[in-house]
């Protein structure tokens, strides 16, 4: 390489690097080990990728984790297939689920065999109801934050609310609220665009 | 355990189960405990319930984690992965075929549309599923109130959140909680 390339092209060559992958490995590897609890996995994965790798934009992550939603299984390992697609195709998702399932789940097996012989002690109980208590406060204000850029759109804030209702005092199965209220969702937004246009 | 057709049955099972479980694996639950404590007995009810009580709180895939139990009940050390790998590979085949076609259509007209509506419902959700997550573990005032601590100091300040989890943990093992 000679030395001569001018700094701007430097620096946009940089920035079209491929992320290594190791370092989306563990990235992964970090999001699943920090995630206790049901929903940890969201808020690590947001604010690693988000926040502190900026890899990919809060829009960007926003959408896949709504297209998680609607496929089966486990969402957050479909965080991590889709953010290491996005960055590095087939061979990034590979490398992004292995960072967040091979350690981690060799650790939390050895972990959980140990655990299953002492399964009642007490301090141990009080402190795992501690963190849930805590992860449960993180959860929601990752949903929040994801929310904020559609502050500006009443209906949206509205089927939010809806979503939030039915799904969390209504105790209606997902996939009965999802399909009543997306169709709604998409009408409204379909209907605002067509009026801004 | 049982039969030599046991872990395969069970594999079956659960590679069928991972590709419906919409919203999640904890909606196929009540299936998974049906067929494996239920039909086969492979499982007390007992032991069921401890594999979820130590997944949940066991940092890392949860779910995965607890299918493992399950699968090394019925067949040891082998049966715990082909119980991993039959829970996360066929939802993982289907989201990266899923997010290629989503790519694909990126710049299109509908997509955005299609993500105004999606986005704020699926946000909703996900606020529910913390409300409901702090019901189950905040058994007085004080626990709540650490969840609203908790997010309110995560949207007002950049601190890291293992410190809040940390704390939580602290206050719950000295029995304030």
């Amino acid at each position: 390489m000679p030395r001569s390339t001018t700094s701007a092209a430097a620096v946009e060559r940089k920035r079209s690097a491929p992320v290594p992958l190791g370092t989306l490995f563990i990235a992964f590897l970090k999001v699943s080990l920090y995630g206790v609890g049901g929903g940890g996995g969201l808020v690590w994965s947001r604010r690693i990728a988000v926040d502190q790798r900026r890899w990919i934009t809060e829009q960007d992550f926003a959408d896949i984790v709504s297209l998680c939603q609607f496929l089966p299984g486990p969402n957050i390992v479909g965080i991590a297939v889709c953010v290491g697609a996005k960055l590095r195709g087939a061979v990034g998702a590979i490398a992004a689920v292995a960072g967040f399932l091979v350690i981690p789940w060799t650790i939390g097996f050895a972990l959980g065999l140990l655990f299953l012989e002492h399964a009642h002690h007490p301090v141990l109980q009080n402190i795992v109801g501690g963190v849930s208590s805590a992860a449960a406060g993180l959860l929601i204000a990752t949903g929040i934050r994801m929310l904020l850029p559609h502050r500006g759109r009443p209906a949206a804030l509205l089927l939010a609310a809806l979503a939030f209702g039915l799904m969390g005092f209504g105790s209606l199965p997902l996939l009965v609220v999802l399909v009543g209220l997306v169709p709604l969702s998409i009408s409204a937004a379909g209907f605002q665009s067509a009026r801004a246009r | 355990m049982n039969s030599p057709s046991a872990p395969i049955a069970l594999t079956a099972h659960l590679i069928v189960l991972s590709s419906i479980s919409f919203g999640g694996f904890p909606t196929v639950l009540p299936d998974v405990r049906n067929f494996v404590v239920a039909t086969h007995g492979w499982v007390t009810d007992q032991e069921f319930a401890n594999f979820f009580a130590i997944a949940q709180s066991i940092p890392g895939p949860n779910m995965i984690l607890m299918m493992s139990f399950v699968g090394w009940k019925v067949w040891g050390f082998p049966g715990a992965v082909a119980s991993a790998f039959a829970t996360f590979g066929p939802p993982c085949a289907m989201y990266f075929g899923a997010y290629r076609v989503w790519d694909r259509f990126r710049n299109a007209p509908w997509q955005r549309i299609v993500r105004l509506g999606l986005v704020p419902v699926t946000m909703g959700l996900v606020i529910a599923s913390g409300t409901v997550m702090a019901r189950a573990a905040d058994a007085g005032w004080r626990a709540a109130a650490v969840t609203i601590a908790a997010a309110a100091i995560t949207l007002t300040t950049r601190l890291n959140p293992l410190w809040l989890l940390l704390a939580g943990g602290a206050l719950g093992g000295l029995g304030l909680l």
